[in-house]
């Protein structure tokens, strides 16, 4: 195997890893404070639309992530609204975010079919990377490293701060923390509001940089496997990161095998489709049989809290 | 109260629906009024609203079940293709054959089918604890690539130029029409039934009242000696089992035979229904037809006022948020007391 391929085979694997590592970042943060949103998918396919609609019309990526970040964090507040201010079941609510934005965003992306992008600009100048060896460090979408600065950003917040620790209390004992005079809900809506802006861009990464361009539904229930991430992660940000580009690795095998050749072409491409999903299950199953007895998630996650006085 | 949130949700839906496509550029007013009722006063569009039901209220009654033992199966699109492709295999080994049982064998091969997709996320969940949100709803994904794989390959019509797709089926496997000359099949009648069998289990049963009290008591039930892993097992099979029926009598019936375009999402509407329904097998024949409607009304403005078939998405999943957001102020009501009860059941 020469280092060109194997370079090529990093950079398309930490290509797919990016938007999952994205939205199971800001979902990791929802589920710290308590909260389960099962529309991850939906909001990433929100996201999605959006950027490419303002990055087209534009002509500048960046706004298109922006566009897409906001739109998908007020898609979130939806969810917000009924489960933390109505206190509706979140699995229930979550799930209709998800079928919501999937027709909003086929609605809205009708008009943007067969368009193009102009693609981002380059983080690092070409030189940098004139052998083919360095494009491993610096020949990425400017998004990917906006994703590792979120994963340390992430880690540092949850850990290091005092806000951190606030919003893991909510977490973990929401009625203690609401004892004590914070906000529950407050604190609840501001982790949705973060997950809900990372699902977008975790969207506008597919329709800004992977494809580039607009199809429905083309997440391809990439926002599923990033809740799966989260699990696989035990809600810590950089196990979180070894996960990502491991699931980034299964879901770009398809590829590699086909370069590859050799015994690898025998086997089906429905086969390689599948195994993003035979594998998220395989890793959920070996997760749960290690961790006998307590489980590492938040205490009070899916729960609604309904202060007592 | 209890059945005011569901009709309050549908009106709200209609009221904002029509508000919210004004403002995006289309005929708001006009659209809603295609959707919900054009299919309702023109009598030639009953049919296809009972044939768009049918599937909807076979998997709701299924997941109405799980989802009052709280077991959150998700994968029902995924045993609803499973059934349909295990009575597909059946149609395929028996092509050259005639008689009234292969119908039948069918069915059977579809509602085990079903099951067995189900089981899956039940021995998951039971034996290594494991979350049946997301493997059922993974498995959905990896039914349509296995579809996908033999409609390409060993299922494909010899005779069908080499389009992947399987040979259209035989009289005698195919699901009769009610009447001669409607488009109207049995499956039809059999979700009816299905329902109300559905009911009296539910509400008259032991096995209703075991599903009821470990979803809404567990440690109650726990007391009272019924197994929540054996819930869990039934509610799984119990609903992947009526998604694989449902699933073998739409290939059966409408389709008459197996292509790519046959996972048409019916597990993810067949969701809105069950909770539209109040989680009850009556309430899911009621919400079956209504999100019928959205499908048939939302064919009709398509093609009368150019509305993108989107729409329809966007309608069923504002439905279910008005239903959840009008649950609260049902239910706000109960919970001004809880505070007293709280310490005895936490």
């Amino acid at each position: 195997m020469s280092p060109e391929f194997l370079v090529a085979v990093i950079i398309t694997i930490v290509g797919a890893a990016t938007p999952i590592l994205l939205a199971a970042l800001g979902e990791l943060v929802a589920e710290k404070s308590g909260v389960l949103n099962l529309g991850v998918e939906g909001m990433m396919l929100i996201g999605a639309v959006t950027g490419f609609a303002v990055a087209s019309t534009t002509g500048n990526p960046w706004l298109g992530v922006l566009a897409a970040a906001a739109a998908a964090s007020m898609t979130s507040m939806i969810f917000g609204f009924l489960t933390l201010s109505l206190s509706a079941n979140q699995v229930a609510t979550g799930l209709a975010l998800t079928i919501f934005g999937a027709g909003f965003s086929a609605l809205a992306g009708k008009a943007f079919l067969g368009r193009t992008i102009t693609p981002f600009v380059e983080v690092f100048p070409a030189e940098l990377a004139r052998h083919a060896i360095w494009r491993v460090v610096f020949g990425y979408s400017p998004l990917v490293y906006l994703s590792l600065i979120m994963v340390v950003l992430t880690a540092w917040f949850l850990k290091s701060t005092r806000a951190g620790l606030i919003l893991r209390a909510v977490g973990e004992n929401d009625h203690s923390a609401h004892s004590i005079g914070y906000s529950v809900i407050g604190v609840r809506y501001a982790a949705v509001a973060f997950g809900g802006a990372m699902a977008g861009v975790a969207g506008s990464c597919f329709s800004l940089v992977l494809t580039p361009m607009w199809a429905e539904g083309l997440t391809a229930g990439r926002g599923w496997i990033a809740l799966a991430l989260v699990v696989f992660s035990a809600w810590r940000p950089y196990r979180l990161l070894a996960g990502a580009y491991l699931f980034g690795a299964v879901m770009t095998l398809e590829l590699h095998a086909k370069a590859a050749g050799g015994w690898f072409s025998v086997v089906p491409p429905e086969a390689w489709a599948a195994l993003p999903y035979l594998a998220t299950i395989l890793v959920l199953v070996a997760i749960s049989m290690r961790r006998s007895g307590g489980t590492s998630a938040p205490a009070c996650l899916g729960k609604p809290f309904l202060p007592t006085a | 109260m209890l059945y005011a949130a569901p009709v309050a949700a549908v009106l709200l839906t209609m009221v904002l629906g029509a508000i919210i496509f004004s403002l995006m550029g289309y005929n708001g007013v006009g659209a809603v009024i295609e959707i919900f009722t054009r299919p309702i006063t023109n009598p030639l569009k009953w049919q296809d609203l009972g044939i768009k039901a049918a599937p909807l209220v076979v998997i709701g009654v299924g997941l109405s079940i799980a989802y009052r033992a709280n077991v959150w199966n998700i994968g029902a699109e995924g045993q609803y293709i499973a059934g349909a492709m295990a009575g597909t295999a059946v149609a395929l080994l028996t092509m050259s054959m005639e008689g009234p049982w292969i119908l039948p064998a069918m069915i059977v091969a579809g509602v085990l089918g079903g099951m067995a997709w189900g089981a899956i996320p039940a021995l998951l969940k039971t034996e290594f604890a494991v979350n049946e949100i997301l493997t059922s709803l993974m498995l959905n994904y990896a039914i349509v690539h296995l579809l996908y794989f033999l409609l390409r390959g060993p299922w494909r019509d010899p005779m069908g130029f080499s389009f992947p797709q399987t040979s259209l089926f035989t009289p005698s496997q195919s699901l009769p029409y009610l009447w001669q000359g409607t488009i109207m099949h049995w499956g039809v009648p059999i979700a009816v039934i299905v329902a109300l069998v559905a009911w009296f289990v539910m509400s008259r049963s032991v096995f209703g009242f075991q599903i009821k009290v470990v979803g809404a008591a567990p440690s109650a039930a726990r007391y009272g000696g019924f197994s929540t892993r054996n819930t869990v097992w039934l509610a799984l099979l119990v609903s992947g089992g009526l998604a694989g029926l449902a699933g073998i009598l739409e290939v059966a019936g409408p389709f008459r035979q197996m292509v790519p375009g046959f996972p048409t999402g019916y597990g993810f509407t067949a969701i809105i229904v069950a909770f539209l329904g109040r989680l009850n097998p009556l309430g899911v024949i009621v919400a079956g037809i209504v999100l019928a409607i959205t499908y048939v009304g939302g064919e009709v403005a398509q093609t009368t006022i150019g509305l993108p078939s989107a729409a329809t998405g966007i309608f069923q999943a504002m439905m279910l948020f008005l239903l959840l957001a009008g649950d609260i102020l049902v239910r706000y009501r109960l919970k001004a007391v809880r505070p007293a009860t709280a310490g005895e059941t936490a």
